[in-house]
């Protein structure tokens, strides 16, 4: 599987440049409050996995790993790990800039709101990459863009008009449940669901024919 | 082990070509020139023996081991070059090295620097600065530098010049120095494989239509060029097919020996392969 990670990463080195100028972009944009610096976060990962995804397609590089050892079960997982491996770093470099941020206006640096901020980003691009993942595998990058871009819209409609009809008021002793056990519930639900989404892609990925 | 490959009644259905009852068996130690003309049926077998298609029907056994239950154990020992260009073109050729390195067992690192040095290939290059050639090169070089046991060779040396191809012919013959290495080679360059292919087999319109040593080909098939009126003497049940050419008559025989004793005044040339494949394809009887 670290083969198949490195070889994620050395294509996303190659582009370098690009994710340097973004990186710097972003942080200039956070520091002089023009954008909130935890958008960095899904947006980055997005970006920089579905590349990989691209390169692959481009170069028909999924028919040569299906020739490797192991090669359409390690080529899934390694996809999965790198994308949490991506997260993660990005995570980092977030909240990294949110101290500094914080240092540079001598605000009182807010550790609750920075955390509490930056790991609800991490939950929430996790579970987009992992709605993600399955379509691509079961359509190509570029059939999946449209699929993605349905799903999102159907699934942005479904979440609007659920908020809208719902009064949450009902719901006090739940939402106080969450609210309270948010560190453990939503973590677990996002591995839950990483894991289903990477079994899914598996399953597509073993049977698919190039 | 006599056979390293075996495939037996392997078919495949698409909407517009079907691959029927293919088989064939590959003994240890010996180079199989696969051929056939563009969408034949050459790749798809290719891609089933390699399981990058699945849903197949029919046996595959390399070095003994069923190919959909061993998966891992056999590609270890079998090096791949596919007829598309696989390497993702930002990548370099250290990078295939690092890659490499972590997926095969045996990966001979000093051993892939020689083909590099060998193949005048650079290391820090992107590979989408290299030469269809050069592409083909580093795949080459990627195929043998875990010491496979097995070459799977999907139109290998299409793309490079004379001098390349036959650096890469010789480094195929080393490797069949070891007399448990082979090699299967699906190639349009014939001539490179009446050199070194001890086996050919030819398949057609999805069905393999002759296997046979490539001594026996070359040494008892044969053309018979005649005139109309030579043409009407020969019995039917001499040859395989024939052609109608502008001023004479090519005829593809089987047995030189028994057809010169039958028939004296004809002219028998010696076959190629390329001859035998546009006999075997366009001929008629």
């Amino acid at each position: 599987m670290w083969g198949f990670i490195k070889k994620d990463f050395a294509m996303i080195k190659s582009n370098w440049l690009i994710v340097l100028i973004l990186f710097i972009l972003y942080a200039y944009l956070g520091l002089t409050d023009k954008m909130e610096i935890s958008f960095i976060l899904p947006f980055m990962s997005v970006v920089l996995m579905l590349s990989t995804f691209n390169y692959d397609e481009f170069n028909k590089w999924d028919a040569y790993a299906a020739t490797l050892p192991n090669g359409r079960k390690n080529g899934v997982r390694a996809k999965y790990v790198a994308t949490f491996l991506i997260v993660f770093l990005i995570s980092l470099f977030t909240i990294a800039m949110a101290l500094i941020i914080a240092y540079t206006k001598s605000t009182t640096i807010d550790y609750v709101n920075i955390f509490g901020l930056i790991g609800a980003t991490f939950i929430s691009t996790i579970l987009v990459q992992s709605l993600m993942y399955p379509i691509i595998y079961m359509f190509g990058i570029t059939k999946a863009r449209i699929a993605i871009f349905v799903i999102v819209f159907v699934i942005a409609i479904a979440g609007g008009m659920l908020l809208k009809l719902i009064d949450f008021s009902h719901f006090t002793k739940v939402t106080a449940f969450l609210s309270h056990y948010a560190l453990i519930i939503f973590p677990l639900i996002v591995l839950l669901l990483l894991y289903g989404s990477y079994k899914i892609s598996l399953k597509i990925a073993t049977k698919k024919n190039f | 082990m006599k056979n390293i490959l075996e495939v037996k009644n392997l078919n495949k259905k698409y909407a517009d070509f079907t691959l029927k009852n293919v088989s064939f068996t590959l003994p240890t130690g010996m180079i199989m020139g696969f051929i056939g003309e563009n969408g034949a049926g050459k790749t798809t077998t290719i891609k089933a023996i390699l399981n990058i298609i699945t849903d197949y029907t029919g046996e595959i056994n390399i070095m003994g081991l069923n190919n959909k239950t061993n998966d891992q154990k056999i590609k270890e020992n079998i090096g791949v070059v596919l007829d598309d260009m696989f390497f993702p073109e930002v990548l370099k050729a250290q990078d295939i090295n690092q890659i490499m390195k972590s997926i095969y067992t045996s990966w001979d690192e000093e051993l892939f620097q020689n083909y590099l040095k060998q193949f005048n290939l650079p290391l820090k290059k992107a590979i989408k600065t290299f030469s269809k050639g050069m592409r083909k090169k580093l795949e080459i070089a990627t195929a043998l530098a875990h010491h496979p046991q097995l070459l799977i060779l999907d139109e290998p040396t299409s793309g490079l010049d004379p001098v390349a191809r036959a650096e890469v012919i010789e480094i195929f013959q080393n490797f069949i120095q070891n007399e448990k290495c082979s090699i299967l080679l699906s190639s349009h360059q014939t001539t490179d494989l009446e050199h070194i292919a001890d086996y050919i087999t030819f398949i057609n319109k999805g069905q393999i239509i002759l296997s046979a040593t490539c001594d026996e080909i070359l040494n008892h098939y044969a053309i018979v060029r005649c005139t109309a009126a030579e043409f009407k003497k020969i019995k039917p049940e001499d040859y395989l097919k024939y052609r109608q050419e502008k001023y004479n008559y090519e005829l593809l025989i089987t047995n030189k020996k028994s057809f010169k004793q039958k028939y004296t005044t004809e002219v028998i040339d010696k076959i190629t392969l390329d001859d035998l494949m546009v006999l075997m394809i366009k001929g008629v009887k």
